[in-house]
C-alpha cells in the first residue's frame, strides 16, 4: 500500500512542481522584494518552475493512464493536455502582467503568486475523480480569483468586480456543495466510479432528490466556465479587473471548468437513456443555446474591446458546450481542439488590446484607428484572430467550429448547429468592427505605442503563427487526439 | 427519537434562509451571512447522512473540508468588502453600480 502510494506520487509531479514554485515564490517575494535583484530571481524561478512543469506534463501523456490517490485524482490524456494549455497560459499571461502598466509595478509578484495558485486549483480540477476534488478544485480556482480580481486596490471599479465576483461565485459554490450532500445521500459514495453503475436505476424517489441535486451541481460548474443564466457577473469581473487578470480570468478557470463539465458529462451521462440523462442533456441543450446566443448577440452593443471580448468569450464557451453535449469521443475530441485554438486567439487578442489600453487609458474601439497603418504586423495579426474568432477559412476557429458542428450533427443536434452557425454570421459584425476601425479609420495619433517594442511584437506573432498553422495542417493533430482513447474510468 | 428526516428539514430550513437571506437583503455582509447558512446547510447534511445511512469516512471529511473552505471564503470576502467600503463608504449592494454596459 505505501509502495503503491509513492508510485502514485511520480504521476503527480507536474502539480508538486507547480506547487513548490509557489511555495519558493514566496519566500522569495518576503525575503527580497524591496530589492531589483530580488526581482529578477523571482521571475527566472517562476519560468523554471513553469517550464519544468510543462515537461513533466508533456512526459506524463505517454504513461498509461491511471487513477491515483485512493481514486481521488485522475491522471489521463484528456486532463494532462488541459493541464498543458493552463500552465502555458499562466506562463504568457504573467509576462504580459509583467509588461503591463495595468498592474501596479509593486503588486505584479503578487499577480504572478495568485495566478499560480489559481492554476493549482485548476489542475486539480481537471483532473477530479471524486467530488471532493471537484469542491476543493472550485473553490481554490474561486478564492483566489476574487483577490485577482480586486488586484487594484485603490480602484473603485476593481473592488467592485471583486465584491460582485465573490457574491456570485459564493453562492454558487455554496448551491453547488448543497447539491453534492444530496448526492453523497442518495448514492452513498463521493467517488465518481462508485456513482455511475448506480445511476442507471433509481426510484423515483431518488430521482426526485437527484434531479435538483444535479442541477444545483451544474450551477457551481455552470458559473466557473459563465454560461448564460450564470453569465451575469462575467462581463462586469472582466471589465473591471485589470487587462492582464481578465485574459487570466478567460483562460484558465474557463478551461478548467469546461474540463470537469467534460468529465461529468462522460462519466455519469453516457449513451444509456434514462430519466437523469435525459434531464441533464436537455439542460445541457437549452444552456448552450442559450449561451451562443445571449454571448453573441450582446457583444454587439458593446463601446470597449474589453467587454466585447469578454461577451466573446462568453459565447466561445457556449460553442464548446455545443461540443460537451455530443457526449461522444469525436465531440471530446472536438472540443480539446476547440481549447488549443482559443488559447491561442485568446491571448493574441489580449495582448493586443492591454498594449493599447495602456497607451491610452481605456481601450474604446476608437483607440484602435489606424492601428494597421502605424504597426502593420499587429495589424494583421490582430485581423487574423479576429478572423478566426468568427470561423473564417483557413484559420484555425474555422477548423475548430467546424469540429465540433460535425460532432453535433452526427448527433442529430440540427437545432443547435443552425444555432451555432446563426450566431457566428452575428459574431462577424463586431469582431471585424476591429479591423474596420484598425485599416479603414484614419489615426488619432502618431505617438509610438510603448508595449509593441520588437520583443513583445515577436512574441505575439510568434503566439499567432499557431492560428494559421492549425487551420491549414490541422489533420495531424486532431487524428492523433481523435486515435488516443482520451477518457479513462477506474 | 430524532431520524435522518428531522436533520434533513432542519437542513433545508437552513438552506431556504440563506436563500431567502441573499435574494432580500441589500447589505453585502447580510448577504454573506446567508451563504454561511447555505454552506452549513450542507455540512449537516454530510454528517446526517453519514450518520444514518453508511459508515463510510467520506461524508465526515467532507463536512470538514466545507467548514475550513468556508471560513477561508469568508475571510476574503471581508477583505473584499473592507476595501470596498474604504472607497465607497457604504456596504450596500445597490451602490455597486459602476461596471455596466
Amino acid at each position: 500500500m505505501n509502495i503503491n502510494y509513492l508510485a502514485n506520487l511520480s504521476l503527480y509531479i507536474p502539480e508538486i512542481m507547480v506547487i513548490f514554485t509557489l511555495v519558493g515564490l514566496l519566500f522569495i517575494e518576503a525575503t527580497y522584494s524591496e530589492e531589483e535583484k530580488g526581482r529578477k530571481l523571482f521571475f527566472g524561478v517562476m519560468t523554471v518552475g513553469l517550464v519544468l512543469a510543462l515537461l513533466a506534463l508533456v512526459k506524463n501523456l505517454g504513461v498509461p493512464p491511471a487513477s491515483i490517490f485512493t481514486n481521488a485524482v485522475i491522471i489521463d490524456p484528456f486532463s494532462t493536455i488541459v493541464k498543458i494549455l493552463m500552465v502555458a497560459g499562466t506562463l504568457f499571461t504573467i509576462y504580459l502582467g509583467q509588461q503591463s502598466r495595468d498592474i501596479y509595478s509593486n503588486m505584479k509578484a503578487e499577480f504572478a503568486l495568485m495566478a499560480i495558485g489559481v492554476l493549482v486549483g485548476g489542475m486539480l480540477l481537471a483532473s477530479a475523480n471524486n467530488m471532493l476534488t471537484t469542491y476543493i478544485g472550485v473553490e481554490t480556482l474561486s478564492i483566489l480569483s476574487y483577490v485577482m480580481a480586486t488586484l487594484k486596490k485603490n480602484d473603485d471599479r476593481s473592488s467592485e468586480a471583486g465584491i460582485k465576483y465573490v457574491l456570485y461565485g459564493g453562492v454558487a459554490s455554496g448551491m453547488m456543495v448543497f447539491g453534492i450532500s444530496h448526492i453523497f445521500g442518495v448514492f452513498g459514495s463521493i467517488q465518481f466510479v462508485e456513482i455511475y453503475p448506480l445511476i442507471k436505476d433509481l426510484s423515483s424517489l431518488q430521482m426526485a432528490i437527484l434531479i435538483p441535486s444535479f442541477i444545483f451541481f451544474f450551477v457551481g460548474l455552470g458559473y466557473k466556465i459563465a454560461c448564460v443564466p450564470f453569465h451575469m457577473w462575467a462581463p462586469d469581473v472582466y471589465e473591471g479587473s485589470p487587462l492582464p487578470v481578465t485574459t487570466f480570468f478567460a483562460i484558465v478557470p474557463k478551461m478548467a471548468g469546461m474540463a470537469i463539465l467534460l468529465r461529468v458529462t462522460m462519466i455519469f451521462f453516457g449513451p444509456e437513456n434514462t430519466v437523469m440523462h435525459v434531464s441533464w442533456v436537455g439542460v445541457l441543450q437549452v444552456v448552450a443555446a442559450l449561451t451562443m446566443i445571449v454571448g453573441n448577440v450582446s457583444a454587439i452593443a458593446q463601446k470597449s474591446v474589453k467587454r466585447m471580448l469578454a461577451y466573446s468569450s462568453i459565447g466561445q464557451a457556449g460553442f464548446m458546450l455545443l461540443g460537451v453535449v455530443v457526449i461522444d469521443d469525436i465531440g471530446v475530441s472536438a472540443v480539446l481542439f476547440y481549447m488549443i485554438t482559443y488559447l491561442f486567439m485568446t491571448l493574441v487578442a489580449f495582448f493586443i488590446t492591454s498594449f493599447v489600453a495602456d497607451k491610452y487609458g481605456n481601450d474604446h474601439f476608437e483607440r484602435f484607428s489606424g492601428l494597421g497603418f502605424r504597426y502593420p504586423l499587429m495589424g494583421v495579426v490582430m485581423a487574423v484572430v479576429m478572423f478566426s474568432l468568427t470561423g473564417v477559412p483557413p484559420f484555425a476557429g474555422f477548423i475548430a467550429k467546424f469540429n465540433i458542428f460535425y460532432a453535433a450533427i452526427n448527433q442529430k443536434l440540427y437545432t443547435l448547429v443552425l444555432i451555432g452557425g446563426l450566431t457566428s454570421v452575428i459574431s462577424f459584425y463586431f469582431y471585424v468592427k476591429v479591423i474596420r476601425f484598425m485599416f479603414f479609420t484614419p489615426a488619432e495619433s502618431e505617438e509610438k505605442i510603448g508595449g509593441f517594442g520588437y520583443i513583445n511584437q515577436g512574441l505575439i506573432t510568434a503566439l499567432a503563427v499557431p492560428v494559421l498553422f492549425l487551420g491549414i495542417f490541422w489533420s495531424g493533430l486532431i487524428t492523433k487526439i481523435v486515435h488516443s482513447k482520451l477518457f479513462f474510468v477506474q | 427519537m430524532m431520524g435522518l428526516a428531522s436533520y434533513l428539514i432542519i437542513s433545508t430550513i437552513l438552506f431556504i434562509c440563506g436563500v431567502i437571506a441573499i435574494l432580500a437583503r441589500k447589505n453585502i455582509i447580510a448577504i454573506l451571512l446567508g451563504l454561511e447558512l447555505i454552506l452549513n446547510a450542507s455540512a449537516l447534511n454530510f454528517v446526517a447522512y453519514t450518520r444514518f445511512l453508511n459508515n463510510s469516512i467520506d461524508g465526515h471529511i467532507f463536512s470538514l473540508f466545507i467548514i475550513v473552505i468556508a471560513a477561508a471564503e469568508a475571510a476574503v470576502a471581508l477583505a473584499i468588502v473592507l476595501r470596498f467600503y474604504q472607497i465607497r463608504e457604504t456596504v450596500h449592494i445597490d451602490d455597486a453600480t459602476q461596471l455596466q454596459g
